[in-house]
């Protein structure tokens, strides 16, 4: 069944806070986790599957995110609206850029990506007047769908795990189609997808967007969410640790980058009470996966969780 | 076979003229001229470094020839990109496997049939009804290029998870998968035991009785005096000579420059 771990990861978001009704690793982690879902799934796309790097996707998601911040706190535009032009502005420059900055191969493409990812923060902090410099931008009212405001966290939880699984529908239906089929062909060998007939440009500037999209939609709610926004939240660092959620999951699986953005938000927010030794013990934790499951956590633990379970059994035999 | 390679220009399914093709000053295609007609098996053979395997790069797009014309089924297909070149019916195996390590055969082969389905982007991420449908169409396309390959067994299998001959069948069935008027196999026996080149030899054998014209690039004699129905010799980037297996064979200037000694090869 395509589609059966799917359902397996839905029921388990929807039971969650069914459970944990209160709890602050359902409530409020949870809902950074299910954002971070967005932007890993989304970049998994353009990592993953077609091969390419991107060291500037926060540059997408804060486009999102100021997107909706101005329209709606600066110009009391309706929310829904705001959204879509954050996504529109997101496509667009990624489409813009992804000409010229996709024939770069491997470093090179890690550069340009990563320039553009320092040249949107610049922006950020430089145009004050619109983006309200290093301060931000505060009173981002919160969403309201068709009457229903999101205004708690549990409410909260419900719209982004809906968005969170939506993004990953999407992702596992793409990947399982034609389309899907020729951005995996062009990481295994352009010159081979090419004589498929497949236009590897065409296909690379696609997923650039698409990807772009998933950055954008996920720092429109980011925005709402919060209520407050600041280049802080689109720096290089975030554009690092999207890179990380993807690798940490395992290249190539939606699954993959989804547990890869949950674990690290855990991993964040669990390392907190550790104050000073948070970021040694998140450097270590990192490297110590990398050495021991380098096809990531989602790969590392199902292969793991197959050798207990054959030795479990010849355990029994025994 | 004599019957069949009878042939007026207008026939031709690839017509290569004058095809020049140089690298910082040296020649690696002095100016080539060839006529492939449809339906055969047509061989390019040649010592190492002779420009075989540049060719058939230059032929498929993937470099740009500085002089010269192929016409393929009538139109010009000098400059256009690689995928476009595809589109009119030309695919390619490749010397040094060019496999989709990360999919497995089944899915490479469905890679290949990118071309005979339409769906697009927003209909693929929503699986619309209509992709429902085209997937199971290629997937029955692919099980037919697998089947005909003799790959039906390993279709869900990891394509690197396979032993290098099969690898190299695999690339022939994605090829055929995109329904190819001209088949381009370059040296595909390479590193193949005698048992798997005997089952590439019936598998070519197969792929022109389908239909679909071969163009050949191998240095594993027996096959090609076996299997082809025409060659083409290349030395140092020129045509040498160009004729019936046997006629190669009794050809001096062949013999001196390449197959060596008295050597036959049984047709």
């Amino acid at each position: 069944m395509r589609l059966a771990g799917f359902y397996v990861f839905a029921v388990a978001v929807v039971l969650l806070p069914v459970l944990f009704p209160d709890n602050y690793f359902v409530t409020v982690v949870g809902i950074a986790a299910g954002l971070h879902v967005i932007l890993a799934v989304g970049l998994n796309l353009l990592m993953g599957y077609a091969g390419q790097i991107s060291l500037g996707h926060g540059a997408f998601f804060g486009m999102g995110a100021y997107a909706s911040a101005i329209l709606t706190a600066r110009y009391a535009w309706p929310a829904p609206l705001a959204m879509f032009v954050g996504l529109a502005v997101a496509g667009l420059v990624a489409w813009l850029l992804a000409r010229p900055i996709l024939r770069l191969r491997g470093h090179y493409l890690a550069m340009a990506t990563l320039g553009f990812g320092i040249i949107v923060h610049v922006v950020m902090v430089q145009a004050t007047r619109w983006t309200g410099g290093p301060d931000g931008l505060t009173g981002i009212p919160a969403l309201d769908l068709l009457g229903w405001p999101v205004d708690s966290d549990l409410r909260w939880y419900a719209v982004v795990a809906a968005a969170a699984l939506l993004a990953i529908w999407l992702s596992l239906n793409l990947i399982d189609s034609r389309i899907g089929r020729a951005l995996r062909a062009v990481h295994g060998s352009e010159f081979a997808a090419q004589m498929l007939g497949i236009d590897t440009g065409r296909a690379k500037t696609q997923v650039f967007v698409v990807s772009a999209l998933f950055a954008a939609f996920a720092g429109s709610l980011f925005a709402h969410q919060q209520g407050f926004v600041s280049p802080d939240s689109f720096s290089l660092m975030v554009s690092v640790e999207l890179v990380t959620m993807v690798v940490l999951g395992g290249m190539a699986s939606t699954f993959g980058a989804a547990c890869g953005a949950i674990a690290l938000t855990l991993l964040h927010a669990g390392l907190v009470v550790f104050e000073d030794y948070e970021m040694l013990i998140h450097g270590a934790l990192l490297m110590a996966v990398m050495i021991f499951m380098p096809q990531g956590l989602f790969g590392g633990l199902s292969q793991g969780a197959r050798r207990l379970w054959r030795a479990l059994r010849r355990g029994g035999d025994n | 076979m004599i019957a069949r390679t009878r042939f007026s220009a207008l026939d031709h399914l690839l017509v290569v003229e004058g095809l020049e093709q140089s690298f910082g000053g040296v020649m690696a295609l002095a100016g080539i001229s060839f006529r492939v007609p449809p339906g055969l098996v047509y061989a390019v053979i040649g010592p190492n470094g002779a420009g075989k395997t540049t060719l058939f790069n230059a032929l498929c797009g993937f470099y740009r020839p500085s002089a010269g014309s192929v016409r393929f089924g009538g139109g010009e297909l000098l400059g256009l990109p690689p995928h476009r070149i595809a589109a009119r019916g030309m695919a390619r195996t490749f010397q040094n496997l060019q496999l989709f390590f990360n999919m497995t055969v089944l899915e490479n082969v469905m890679a290949g049939c990118y071309l005979r389905a339409r769906s697009g982007l927003l209909a693929a991420a929503l699986r619309l009804p209509e992709v429902r449908r085209e997937e199971r169409q290629l997937r029955e396309w692919a099980r037919e290029a697998l089947k005909l390959c003799k790959l039906a067994n390993r279709a869900d299998q990891p394509a690197g998870a396979l032993p290098y001959g099969l690898m190299k069948r695999v690339e022939i069935a994605r090829a055929l998968a995109t329904q190819p008027r001209l088949l381009l196999l370059d040296e595909p026996a390479a590193g193949l035991n005698d048992t798997e080149t005997m089952a590439l030899r019936d598998l070519i054998d197969r792929i022109r009785a389908s239909g679909v014209t071969v163009l050949l690039v191998e240095h594993h004699m027996p096959l090609v005096m076996g299997v082809s129905d025409r060659l083409l010799v290349l030395d140092y980037g020129s045509v040498l000579a160009e004729g019936t297996p046997a006629e190669i064979q009794a050809n001096q200037r062949v013999v001196a420059a390449y197959l060596g000694g008295a050597v036959q090869y049984a047709v």
